[in-house]
């Protein structure tokens, strides 16, 4: 069974947002609506030993998938031919458990068309060979697609070049993410997300409206 | 979170609705109130409509409502089910003692019945079970769920017996008051400072959920052994402070819940 998912090298992502903008642009996604985003996670430490890094996170196309689970119309479902979890927004009645059930809270509300939606491994682009679009527009060449299982893929590849130490999935709650992150610790300690804060002082809404 | 008001008043209609109608099915094995049952029944039908079209009003897709029982493990498809058969077997028994069905069979619909509408409460708190919300995640959610709908349903049922003057069938409900006062209070309790519950809101929420569930129904209760005359104002004072209660309770759920992420969420 294959097991598509990215794998995002963090001690080579320089945070120019690329992927969020490439995925905005290639799956027609609403200004405040995302599918793709990259969190800054840091500055954290104490001065001058401090360290950060920037996080990429979309689906992590789990193997247990909660929000597929909790899905009273199957509208969130796991393809049987490819394996990965997808949404039929045509079937989605809006009730938002799945987005409930994210452990990681990124699943998207389209308030257009009022359904949920959420990173597709833009499978318009792969089914015919092409890469992700966030892939495709990494600047620093730190987002790998790909099937798990496959040892030649790009991401097992990615792995396997990592030191094991340096290879992270997020905060794993029963639903077995697929996707990988290798950040190694002479860029920064690994944080789960549940530690996580925003950065600096842009965590203050006061500050975020005044610089809007 | 958002209180999902939708949701609150599904899930505490639904509850009055399904411990309403299990009173009624005490009352046919036992013989007592049968100018009651009809209108406790019907009566029971409408709050668990009423209910079930509160929570249509949460989706955004409502026209896309009968997908929703296409995949049956999860949590909404087993309270659809529940209260559709609910609903049914309420409607049923309301014909057969309309039209003065014997009792044998009455006693099986009945019994099938209440065991949906017993279980409706705690279903519908289970399905907030889920590994994202650890707050959430816990036994003790579906069973204050449970609990405060006890006396909420009795009080209804109540209403109804002194409405219908059947005030000496009513005796054995004072007790019965008394204890679910005291079920809800304790699982009410149990939820809220497991989850946390104890900041400003939450906390004089869960006061007021403690004290309208549970302290004022088994005040009642107790009150209703010794003047039995006053019914109808000890159980239509119960409804109001239950259904108050079993509110309160399921705000402080929705306002409580912290995911154990929310990436896209986090201001940047």
């Amino acid at each position: 069974m294959s097991r598509y998912c990215l794998v995002v090298d963090l001690d080579r992502c320089i945070g120019c947002h690329a992927c969020e903008v490439a995925c905005k642009n290639e799956n027609g996604i609403a200004l405040g609506e995302y599918w793709n985003r990259v969190i800054q996670v840091g500055p954290h430490g104490t001065f001058p030993d401090l360290e950060q890094y920037w996080l990429p996170v979309q689906c992590q196309q789990c193997e247990d998938a909660p929000c597929v689970h909790v899905c009273p119309t199957g509208a969130s479902y796991r393809d049987p031919e490819t394996n990965m979890v997808l949404v039929a927004k045509e079937k989605c009645i809006g009730c938002k458990y799945c987005m409930m059930a994210c452990p990681y809270g990124v699943r998207s509300w389209n308030a257009a068309e009022r359904a949920v939606e959420k990173c597709t491994l833009c499978g318009q682009l792969t089914s015919v060979g092409e890469q992700p679009a966030c892939v495709a527009a990494c600047c620093s060449a730190c987002r790998f697609y790909g099937d798990l299982d496959d040892p030649s893929s790009d991401v097992s590849v990615a792995i396997a070049n990592a030191d094991a130490s340096a290879v992270h999935t997020l905060k794993d709650v029963g639903n077995a993410p697929t996707a990988r992150y290798i950040l190694s610790e002479k860029t920064a300690a690994w944080l789960d997300v549940d530690e996580i804060e925003a950065a600096s002082d842009s965590a203050d809404p006061a500050w975020f409206r005044k610089e809007a | 979170m958002e209180i999902q008001w939708s949701l609150v008043l599904f899930t505490a209609l639904t509850g009055t609705a399904g411990w309403m109608y299990a009173c009624v099915a005490a009352d046919e094995f036992l013989k007592k109130a049968p100018k009651s049952a009809f209108v406790a029944s019907i009566v029971a039908f409408v709050v668990a409509v009423v209910g079930g079209l509160a929570s249509v009003t949460h989706l955004s897709h409502p026209d896309r409502m009968l997908n929703a029982l296409q995949h049956p493990t999860s949590g909404i498809f087993v309270e659809a089910a529940l209260i559709g058969c609910f609903c049914v077997c309420v409607a049923i028994y309301a014909i057969m003692v309309k039209r003065g069905v014997s009792e044998s069979v009455r006693k099986v619909v009945v019994v099938i019945g209440a065991a949906f509408g017993i279980a409706l409460p705690f279903m519908a708190g289970e399905s907030y079970m889920m590994e994202a919300r650890p707050n959430w995640n816990t036994p003790l959610l579906p069973l204050g769920y449970l609990g405060t709908a006890i006396p909420a349903g009795v009080a209804a049922y109540l209403t109804v017996v002194a409405a219908r003057k059947e005030i000496d069938d009513a005796k054995p409900y004072a007790v019965t008051l008394l204890v679910g006062g005291v079920v809800a209070a304790v699982t009410a309790l149990a939820y809220g400072l497991s989850a946390g519950a104890l900041d400003a809101t939450t906390g004089m929420l869960l006061a007021l959920c403690v004290v309208g569930a549970g302290v004022v129904p088994a005040a009642c209760g107790a009150v209703l052994r010794t003047k039995a005359n006053s019914l109808l104002a000890l159980a239509a004072a119960s409804l109001v402070c239950a259904l108050v209660g079993a509110v309160a309770y399921r705000c402080i759920m929705w306002l409580i819940t912290v995911p154990v992420s929310d990436l896209f969420g986090i201001v940047l």
